[in-house]
């Protein structure tokens, strides 16, 4: 029972930072759809920089991340701006071979500049285990859940009740139709990379302080995949929750199948997800009138 | 005729820079007057829509000739959003809803380009206006019927104060009652609040009514305008586009030969 309790806590946990990565993936293919296969590149790169930001500043956790925010914004618009807005209006497939161009082209920029060996992330935070009813948990992962906690909750009032965010879905639905609002679309497009690079900023931020900060740090965007998928790739909220059910997914079938099914895990629930709901559990049907 | 708002001086569109859509077109609309530019399909009514509204690039479209102006201002290559914040609004082809969002949401991007503090006085002036979309606000919109997704278009459109509101086949798809309603919704705004609109419609005889003057487009060309009176009574405008013979009785669809005469207006 400890065991699986154990399991199911670090599962919640690894699944918090799928998540976030994940609703990174949704925004950008709900806004401009797109699949960003940069998105794991976007969280390595952000968090190295928050990791030069904490070994200078010897900043702590929750500060170390609004700082970190609006940085990763920058380069998100930035990135969109100078790779993607250029493709505006060529076959989407090419958008996305240029996001997997982007995408190594970041992970050398990283190495190049910081280096291929591990750092240990400083966060500042007491190793000191916290137990939750029966559960132990570390510091960070509770901070981890709250952060994913509250940018779910953040994006869900962000998406229903701002301008800005309705636009946003708007966008998605009808790109043509919310031109002739005068909805400036490659303006949403910018602010969809901005978005999706602070929350992955916050992932990186957070997995590296649960783990260490290294080379290989890039695969959890792919990781994060599977969530994406699960939540349907168009369901920001969906991502999230995906991201729970399939960090559980993953360490569950690690710790009672087998060691190397950490890895497949999710994609086998990739798999099954695009045999039974296509279009994820919460993403959009395609309304259709008879 | 009382001063144009809108004007276009031979507008000639490219589509990919070498299909030729619409070729040197001239036209005026006047201010408080509903104008129709009517046409079969294909003839380029919408192209001229999107090209006014700023649209025309997403399909690779150009003006690559002539100019477009809206109130006194050239605005031949804006940008949507300025134009549409100029108070020139389209109600797209087939309604365009956005389907996943609910209507208030709907009609609240229509009032994207005005003042947040604006949407809820311009949403009561709406659901005033339609009360059936008062009824329907809280639901997907694309689950709507095709009259009620049309009032949501027009009062989307509405949503964004428009000086001239352009129509691009409103009555498409929709029963006969549901296009008297919003038509006469139309004539009431342009009667009481003297809104400019330009009607394009395939339904000539509909439009012919509504409208004070119209244009006949074909290939991508203008072939006659005139006040609507006169177009009616335009042999040529009777036999293709209202459907009566040259005696003014309603032909038999089997005795339609159109080959057997030749439109005077192309010779």
């Amino acid at each position: 029972m400890e065991y699986f309790l154990f399991l199911v806590s670090s599962g919640l946990v690894v699944g918090a930072t799928y998540g976030l990565v994940g609703m990174g993936f949704a925004i950008i293919y709900k806004a401009t759809g797109i699949v960003n296969f940069a998105q794991g590149e976007l969280l390595m790169l952000t968090a190295y920089i928050a990791f030069s930001l904490a070994s200078s500043l010897s900043l702590s956790l929750v500060p170390l991340m609004i700082v970190t925010i609006p940085i990763a914004m920058v380069i998100g618009i930035v990135l969109e701006r100078v790779f993607i807005r250029p493709m505006l209006g060529e076959p989407l497939f090419s958008i996305v071979m240029v996001t997997i161009g982007l995408a190594v082209i970041l992970r050398g920029v990283t190495i190049m500049i910081w280096g291929p060996d591990p750092h240990e992330f400083p966060t500042g935070l007491s190793t000191q285990v916290v137990l939750i009813g029966p559960v132990p948990f570390y510091q960070v992962q509770l901070y981890g859940l709250a952060t994913l906690a509250a940018v779910t909750l953040a994006a869900w009032a962000f998406f229903r009740f701002t301008r800005l965010g309705i636009a946003m879905r708007a966008v998605a639905a009808n790109e043509g139709a919310a031109m002739l609002m005068g909805i400036e679309v490659s303006r949403i497009h910018m602010i969809a990379w901005a978005l999706a690079a602070a929350v992955a900023a916050l992932a990186g931020i957070l997995f590296a302080s649960m783990f260490k900060l290294g080379p290989t740090i890039w695969f959890e965007g792919l990781r994060s995949f599977p969530a994406v998928i699960l939540g349907g790739l168009d369901s920001v909220l969906g991502a999230a929750l995906g991201g729970l059910v399939v960090g559980l997914i993953e360490n569950l079938a690690q710790g009672y199948i087998g060691q190397g099914l950490r890895e497949i895990a999710g994609f086998v629930v990739i798999v099954v997800i695009l045999m039974l709901r296509p279009y994820g559990l919460f993403g959009a049907r395609e309304i259709e009138r008879v | 005729m009382s001063a144009s708002i809108l004007s276009l001086t031979n507008v000639q569109i490219f589509y990919d820079r070498v299909i030729e859509a619409v070729r040197d077109i001239s036209l005026d609309v006047a201010e408080g007057k509903i104008v129709a530019l009517l046409g079969a399909n294909g003839a380029g009514k919408s192209t001229v829509l999107k090209a006014i509204s700023g649209t025309l690039g997403r399909e690779d479209g150009e003006v690559v000739n002539g100019s477009i102006s809206f109130g006194g201002e050239t605005i031949t290559h804006r940008r949507a959003a300025d134009i549409v914040g100029r108070g020139l609004v389209q109600v797209p082809e087939g309604r365009r809803l956005f389907p996943t969002l609910t209507v208030v949401e709907n009609l609240v991007m229509g009032g994207y380009s005005q003042a947040a503090s604006q949407t809820r006085a311009d949403l009561d002036r709406v659901y005033a206006l339609f009360p059936r979309v008062y009824e329907r606000r809280d639901q997907i919109a694309g689950y709507l019927s095709g009259g009620e997704q049309q009032m949501v278009a027009v009062g989307r459109a509405l949503m964004a104060h428009p000086k001239l509101l352009m129509l691009d086949e409103p009555s498409l798809g929709l029963a006969p009652q549901i296009i008297d309603d919003i038509f006469d919704t139309i004539i009431a705004l342009n009667r009481d609040t003297g809104l400019t609109v330009l009607l394009v419609e395939q339904n000539a005889q509909l439009a012919l009514n509504v409208a004070a003057y119209g244009y006949i487009m074909e290939n991508g060309r203008i072939v006659l305008d005139g006040p609507s009176e006169r177009l009616k009574s335009n042999a040529d405008v009777q036999e293709f586009y209202l459907g009566f013979g040259q005696s003014g009785t309603r032909k038999s669809m089997r005795d339609v030969k159109h080959y057997k005469r030749r439109k005077r207006w192309l010779s």
